[in-house]
């Protein structure tokens, strides 16, 4: 019975009780399953509320770095454009290693022209003038002629020049960090050169 | 909001200091145990200003338990995370690259920091092709900590406790608006901005969907590279041409109309309410969050106060007729802290309205502050430290 009366006065006591109007024709039934229902969803809420403080507490600890791992884990790789793509193969020259990559070959609506990545690495072991034939394409003979110089500060603007030696590649001359697919830069220990493919 | 301030509605303590203290001491240990690592590394003017910053959000909250208000201690710790965030941020670009622009050789290198705002542009094209549209790493590397899987773990993390929250206890940009806004007395657009309210706010969602869509179809971050009004006080693509100099333009327009004039006249949040795509993304977990601000319909006197003092204009009247705000609420608590007649209230889903409305706050304010003080904290913490290296006795 005093159950009942519990359940009654918190019906009274709801705020939705009045606007649906169950005063006068609600059987005490009605009242103890309003009730109940009442109750399981409010367990249900501070159930949710403490577990969404579990999650605070976890943030740092756990989850944070869990959610990374999955990011992390999820097979996704940086767009080629910035990137680079993947490595085709390496040319050992004489204290230093070019670094051909395959042809990056831009999306239907990407606005970047398809370029080859081409890194001179390490950055430092470099001549002063480097002036090489390089094969991208892997047949056997050069493709293109690279020259630039390395200035001695490593935070200066570089310059360089691209000869194409067949027709499937553009020359570029006298170019720095035009755009993602003409470019000549040093990036950390490397030096980065692309090239755009006809 | 000065105005607001002054007709806030408890000016009398809510809570005696003894209880207020005991509510604190969860978030003064919580604080001291997100710093202990700061203390343990070398380097004075860290663990100088993590203990400043400990006792700065320890204090902020204990306000918060002893008067009831929620609304002008959240703003406090906001806007000192907005203002601050660029100094400790240029600073350290400046100390790396020295420069604040980011030069191509650093984009292809990986070495761009990233920034929660360009996640739902990543969302189309790393579901469908594996690819991820942005110049950094997926991992961490000595030379770019803020990794890619780094941030969106911390940011989804944060976001299931937040919600839409995320905009007023995480977003460091965020407390920049916030600031100009509350500079002005009053409001000189108002009129203006309640008229257009309905369609203003339909803007973000807008902009949204087209980010998501031309990033997706161009394969770049558009609003990084385009539209973001705080690429003027973090980093933005070095000017090398006709196309980045257009770019640093908008960037600038949309600085100094969204984050400075208009939240100054408007006394809006106007780059969050009528601008920001995180933030109409970030709205939509707001559907998953238990916390919400509804409203006691038999209190409310539709005064629209509460209308009035919304920073990003997340209620209209026939919301406030429902008893509820609207999909863009960040929970920052000024509708309530303004509500004369306590109608205005904190909830708990599922539980009844208006019922313990003072234990829904607490649950929340928990959750929430000690995000802060894990995300907005440290970025305090660093930025503080950063100044006093600059101190010129030092």
């Amino acid at each position: 019975m005093e159950v009942m009366e519990e359940a009654t006065e918190f019906v009274l006591s709801h705020p939705s009780a009045e606007k649906s109007g169950w005063m006068g024709h609600t059987d005490l039934w009605e009242v103890k399953e309003e009730h109940m229902r009442a109750r399981i969803l409010s367990i249900l809420a501070y159930t949710g509320a403490g577990l969404t403080l579990l999650i605070a507490v976890c943030v740092p600890f756990v989850l944070f770095q869990s959610f990374s791992n999955v990011v992390a884990h999820a097979g996704l790789h940086i767009d080629p454009t910035y990137s680079g793509g993947t490595i085709a193969r390496t040319i050992q020259r004489d204290g230093y290693r070019i670094v051909v990559y395959q042809t990056v070959k831009p999306r239907l609506l990407e606005r970047a022209e398809p370029f080859v990545q081409i890194v001179f690495e390490p950055a430092d072991s470099l001549p002063a003038r480097v002036s090489d034939e390089v094969d991208l394409d892997g047949d056997g003979r050069p493709d293109v002629r690279i020259s630039f110089s390395v200035p001695a500060d490593a935070t200066a603007k570089m310059h360089g020049d691209v000869t194409a030696l067949n027709g499937g590649y553009v020359s570029l001359a006298n170019v720095a960090d035009e755009s993602f697919s003409r470019m000549v830069v040093r990036a950390g220990n490397q030096i980065v050169v692309r090239v755009p493919v006809k | 909001m000065a105005s607001q301030s002054s007709s806030l509605r408890r000016p009398v303590a809510f809570r005696g200091v003894g209880r207020s203290i005991l509510l604190t001491l969860p978030i003064a240990l919580w604080s001291l145990l997100m710093f202990t690592p700061s203390f343990q590394r070398s380097g004075l003017d860290l663990r100088i200003a993590s203990a400043v910053t400990i006792v700065f959000m320890t204090t902020l909250f204990f306000l918060m338990m002893r008067t009831g208000e929620t609304y002008r201690w959240r703003r406090i710790f906001f806007v000192a995370v907005g203002f601050l965030f660029p100094f400790g941020f240029i600073a350290s670009l400046i100390a790396e690259r020295g420069s604040m622009s980011i030069p191509v050789s650093r984009m292809v290198s990986g070495d761009t920091p990233f920034c929660f705002m360009v996640t739902p542009s990543l969302i189309l094209p790393a579901a469908f092709a594996r690819t991820i549209i942005f110049p950094g790493s997926i991992l961490p590397t000595a030379s770019n900590p803020r990794s890619i899987a780094a941030m969106i773990g911390i940011w989804f993390a944060m976001t299931l406790v937040l919600g839409k929250a995320w905009c007023s206890y995480a977003c460091f940009f965020g407390g920049i608006e916030e600031g100009f806004a509350s500079f002005a007395k009053r409001p000189r657009l108002h009129k203006l901005v309640v008229r257009y309210s309905h369609i203003l706010r339909l803007v973000p969602w807008a902009i949204l969907v087209f980010v998501v869509l031309v990033s997706a179809a161009i394969f770049e971050p558009v609003y990084c590279m385009w539209l973001c009004p705080f690429k003027a006080v973090t980093e933005f693509p070095a000017v090398r041409n006709v196309e980045t100099a257009i770019q640093m333009g908008i960037f600038v327009a949309l600085f100094v109309g969204l984050v400075v004039v208009l939240p100054y006249l408007t006394k809006k949040r106007t780059q969050c309410g009528f601008f920001c795509p995180f933030g109409a993304f970030q709205s939509i977990f707001n559907k998953i969050n238990l916390f919400e601000i509804r409203f006691n319909r038999e209190k409310c006197v539709d005064c629209t106060l509460c209308q009035t003092s919304c920073p990003t204009v997340a209620l209209s009247k026939e919301s406030i007729a429902e008893g509820k705000t609207l999909l863009n609420c960040m929970k920052c608590g000024a509708c309530v802290d303004v509500c004369k007649k306590d109608a205005a209230v904190w909830h708990l889903k599922g539980t009844p309205v208006a019922v313990k409305p003072e234990r829904a706050r607490l649950l929340f304010l928990y959750g929430a502050w000690a995000m802060a003080t894990m995300f907005g904290g440290s970025i305090l913490a660093n930025s503080v430290a950063t100044m006093m290296h600059w101190l010129p006795w030092k």
